[in-house]
């Protein structure tokens, strides 16, 4: 599966007005880069490029358009070219994410023929120094059960109830502090304490099943 | 009055249903058998019952010994061999039954069972390759009359914690009992 449209490519190399790469890479510039190549006595910067990478990528699709909006004035880009631009980076970085591409070779494979080769290189360096830590936003913003956030108990002795007026039966309240599936809460992630009660007989019977599960876990790891 | 060796047998009767408080059924079938066998009619001597059971009931609550229970009966009225006699079957039978009067107290969400899966994330919509390990809980817990399932998902680190918390409060635990 090819990792961008054409049309995408062309919207990434707007970026050339930001990123201070200068024009005159391989092969004939497009009619696109030659007007682009007077907009380069904009204010360049790679980190305003780096930036905007990481944005994308952390960007949800339907946050895109507001993103780009935003960076109209930094790319001196009309809101349409901002908007492909902005989406052509979302997909490229999350495709190599996605694919779990690590070497730069890979990544410069991506890109086609008549790209512009400063700015292939500038965005491949970006996105080598993001993909692990990208890779770990994917994986905590996974789709889940809800997920054990904390985990806190105690031990107290009943002494008396309404049924039994003197007795010392010790039992334990655990609480759990569980958070809902983040994909669902966006920005705000509700966590919700569950405090459960458990005589000695359940805790026992607990831990033989926890223990059943090390067994197994072991057993997965040792094959 | 009841003639002794009917009175043991009602005496079973009676600790039969204190042992096992969930078979009414049964015991109230078992009462009107032997008010049939006795010729007693069913009326008054549910009532002496009701009476009788009074008192293992107050005993347990107050953790009295059976030297207690005897007097209490004695002080009822009863003849000193069944005061004695139905003293001797409270002792006999008080663990099992001061374990209910336990089994029956308060407990707040009671944790009632546990199951549990683990399993590989093979891959995501936004990484194809993933290969993490999950576990995932379902805690069945009692809220009120009502059972509620919870669903958690742990990671191999938390497990492992957990594991070791749970060990812990064993060790707790047992220290106190």
């Amino acid at each position: 599966m090819a990792a961008l449209r054409e049309a995408e490519f062309a919207a990434l190399q707007s970026l050339l007005k930001v990123s201070g790469v200068r024009a005159g890479g391989n092969g004939a510039p497009g009619p696109r880069l030659s007007a682009l190549r007077f907009a380069l006595r904009q204010a360049p910067s790679r980190d305003a490029v780096r930036q905007l990478c990481q944005e994308c990528f952390s960007s949800p699709p339907a946050a895109l358009g507001p993103l780009a909006q935003r960076a109209c004035p930094g790319l001196a880009a009309g809101p349409v070219e901002a908007e492909q631009l902005v989406s052509a980076l979302h997909n490229l970085t999350r495709h190599v994410v996605y694919r779990g591409l690590t070497r730069a070779e890979d990544i410069l494979s991506l890109f086609p023929e008549n790209f512009h080769q400063n700015l292939k290189n500038l965005l491949t360096k970006i996105i080598l120094e993001n993909i692990s830590a990208w890779r770990n936003e994917a994986q905590a913003s996974q789709i889940s059960l809800p997920r054990l956030v904390d985990m806190d108990w105690r031990v107290d002795i009943k002494t008396s109830s309404d049924s039994i007026i003197r007795m010392a039966v010790p039992t334990c309240l655990l609480q759990l502090k569980i958070q809902e599936d983040a994909a669902l809460c966006g920005n705000n992630p509700v966590v919700s304490a569950l405090t459960v009660e458990l005589s000695k007989e359940t805790l026992d019977t607990m831990l033989e099943g926890l223990g059943r599960i090390r067994d197994q876990l072991s057993a997965v790891a040792n094959k | 009055r009841v003639p002794s060796q009917q009175f043991s047998a009602l005496t079973e009767v009676l600790f039969r249903f204190l042992t096992e408080p969930k078979e009414v059924e049964r015991f109230l079938t078992q009462l009107s058998d032997f008010a049939t066998m006795n010729k007693i009619s069913l009326g008054p001597l549910k009532n002496i019952v009701k009476s009788v059971l009074l008192v293992p009931n107050g005993a347990l609550k107050r953790n009295l010994s059976s030297e207690q229970v005897r007097a209490d009966f004695i002080a009822l009225g009863l003849s000193e061999e069944k005061a004695s006699y139905f003293a001797e079957q409270w002792k006999v039978n008080s663990p099992t039954l001061t374990r209910l009067a336990v089994g029956q107290t308060l407990m707040i969400n009671q944790l009632i069972d546990m199951e549990w899966k683990f399993g590989v994330t093979a891959g995501s919509s936004e990484l194809e390759k993933v290969g993490s390990i999950f576990l995932q809980l379902k805690l069945v817990i009692k809220k009120g009359s009502q059972l509620e399932n919870v669903y958690v998902e742990l990671t191999l680190p938390q497990f492992y914690s957990f594991l070791h918390e749970m060990e812990r409060v064993k060790t707790s635990l047992e220290s106190f009992s």
